[in-house]
């Protein structure tokens, strides 16, 4: 479906994407994960052909995108980054332009208007200036822009980026329908995104791909580690004997107020030691106030990706001191 | 419906829509009734040369005013991006863009017959097959220009440095009417057939030669192409 061969680009002396290699099969929704400036949206314009590459194919729907540009763009839908519209333009005026430019003729507009006006919310806006609208509508007419012409192949930069939590679920759920029979390419830098709408998560960073696995593939680097933060009151602190039946966990006392203590235990995360842990707590009388685990940053799993366990060991300090200060800030706040 | 023309239509109901475009098309009305009738009363004569070659000045600010934003909003906005990746060719879109630019050429000349008007009413030894053939040539030289324009505004995502570049251009194809005295003879008749203006004098005379006509089309062309050619690199080279 489509075929990415040692695609490189260059800008200046700036390597964006370094020789990036990838297969993605029908029906796939496969997601580019990686930090601002990784390459993403980089990658997304040549495989649009919007940027040509210094060196390397891309094939969509097995013919190169350079033999047949029309015939490829046809048949692909594509968000491109803030999704730019027409600021002067109604609504409905950008989807009826766009539809003409695609060639659907009057009855199969009218048809996927209708559908795409009830996929993405337009419903209230449709006769509205595009400049008047919020982020979020730009962000759904920018969408519906993309999905009008029903196209075999959908390439999404960043699609839920200014919209609200409910917006956002909203338009995951379209993405995943929209999977089912079409093969969808999204970036984003937000992990848990990812996680919940693609079943293959490629990671880029510095232009290179760093991990290229299916979903739950991915979970287990990402539980490699569990960290779990526990506050509870206790006048006599002993985890000693807890700590000896465990000796994988480990043991930080991040804050300790009078009788009121804050910790963090990690462990590997094959291990689940939240019941067992609260158990002891309860045992011994004292009181659980909170207890989470805490959720991988995006920054930590390219942590554990890229860098070796050495490292990783000696990152471990530095991160926990950040943890702190971050909840400090917050406390705070 | 030819992509061209879609793009053309686009173009041109956003233009009609917005405000700017009175605004430019009133102050070139302004300016070049101005001058004209100033002319008028000062020589006693309303001459028909005195009009058309007020518009072809005044064109040298209109137009590049009118095309600037053409393709550097299109940049400034990313809306490029999207053109470029819908099922479109560089091609039709800068010819698209061109026809829309040509189109409100023609509106902007038919206000102008206003001042025609008055040649026809007060003027004497009204010759009515060059006021045909010389808004033929008017509308010639325009597109030429227009085409200089849409390639100025390629070239920046900035509309004022895309007026600049269009402005400076247009003035050299005007400007070259005053120095051909200045230069060697050999070399004299080759930038008299540049200079716009003595085309456009051709067609006040009332001929039309096929020799201008060929010449302001290639004009376009090479600048369309041109500008089609500023697209294409900047899609090989463009910075983040």
């Amino acid at each position: 479906m489509i075929e990415v061969k040692n695609l490189t680009r260059w800008f200046d002396t700036l390597k964006a994407v370094d020789n990036i290699a990838f297969t993605i099969n029908e029906g796939e929704i496969v997601g580019f994960l990686g930090p601002n400036g990784a390459g993403k949206t980089t990658t997304l314009r040549m495989l649009v052909g919007y940027l040509q590459p210094n060196a390397g194919t891309v094939k969509i729907l097995n013919k190169d995108i350079n033999d047949d540009p029309i015939g490829i763009a046809m048949n692909i839908g594509y968000l491109p980054e803030h999704s730019p519209l027409y600021d002067d333009m109604i609504v409905y005026d950008y989807l009826a332009f766009i539809a003409d430019i695609r060639h659907m003729d009057m009855q199969r507009f009218r048809e996927r208007l209708d559908y795409v006006i009830d996929k993405c919310g337009l419903r209230d806006v449709i006769g509205q200036q595009i400049q008047t609208l919020s982020k979020g509508y730009r962000q759904r007419t920018g969408l519906a822009q993309a999905i009008l012409h029903d196209p075999k192949v959908l390439i999404l930069d960043e699609p839920t980026s200014g919209l609200d939590p409910n917006q956002i679920l909203e338009i995951r759920e379209l993405i995943k329908e929209l999977g089912k029979e079409k093969t969808v390419i999204l970036s984003s830098h937000i992990m848990q995104e990812v996680q919940a709408v693609c079943d293959r998560i490629i990671i880029i960073n510095k232009g290179r791909i760093i991990a290229d696995e299916l979903k739950d593939e991915l979970g287990k680097h990402i539980s490699e580690h569990t960290v779990l933060t526990v506050e509870l009151e206790a006048n006599a602190l002993d985890f000693s004997t807890w700590l000896a039946s465990h000796p994988e966990a480990k043991m930080t006392v991040i804050s300790n107020n009078g009788n009121h203590w804050k910790l963090e235990f990690s462990y590997p995360g094959d291990l689940d030691l939240q019941r067992d842990l609260s158990q002891f707590i309860s045992a011994k009388g004292w009181l659980i106030l909170s207890m989470f685990r805490q959720q991988h940053s995006l920054e930590e799993i390219f942590h554990m990706l890229t860098t070796n366990d050495e490292e990783l060991a000696a990152n471990e300090d530095d991160a926990e001191i950040e943890v702190i200060q971050e909840e400090e800030s917050t406390n705070n706040e | 419906m030819n992509n061209m023309l879609i793009i053309a239509k686009k173009e041109l109901k956003t233009y009609l829509n917005s405000i700017s475009t009175y605004i430019v098309f009133v102050i070139f009305l302004l300016i070049s009734g101005w001058y004209f009738s100033a002319l008028m009363f000062k020589t006693g004569k309303a001459e028909l040369r005195q009009l058309f070659s007020i518009l072809h000045i005044a064109y040298l600010f209109f137009i590049p005013a009118l095309t600037m934003g053409m393709i550097a909003r299109e940049k400034a906005s990313k809306t490029i991006e999207l053109l470029a990746t819908l099922p479109l060719r560089l091609k039709s879109i800068i010819w698209g863009k061109f026809i829309a630019a040509v189109g409100l050429l023609t509106i902007i000349l038919l206000f102008t017959s206003v001042h025609l008007l008055t040649v026809l009413i007060i003027g004497e030894n009204i010759d009515y097959g060059s006021i045909l053939s010389g808004y033929l040539g008017l509308l010639l030289i325009g597109a030429a220009y227009c085409s200089i324009g849409i390639f100025a505004s390629t070239l920046q995502g900035n509309q004022i440095l895309a007026f600049i570049i269009g402005f400076v251009i247009s003035l050299f194809f005007y400007i070259l009417q005053f120095i051909i005295l200045l230069i060697p003879n050999a070399v004299a008749d080759f930038f008299q057939f540049i200079s716009f203006d003595y085309h456009l004098q051709n067609f006040l005379k009332g001929i039309i030669d096929t020799r201008d006509i060929i010449y302001l089309v290639s004009i376009v062309i090479g600048f369309l192409m041109l500008a089609e050619f500023i697209l294409k690199l900047h899609n090989r080279l463009q910075e983040r």
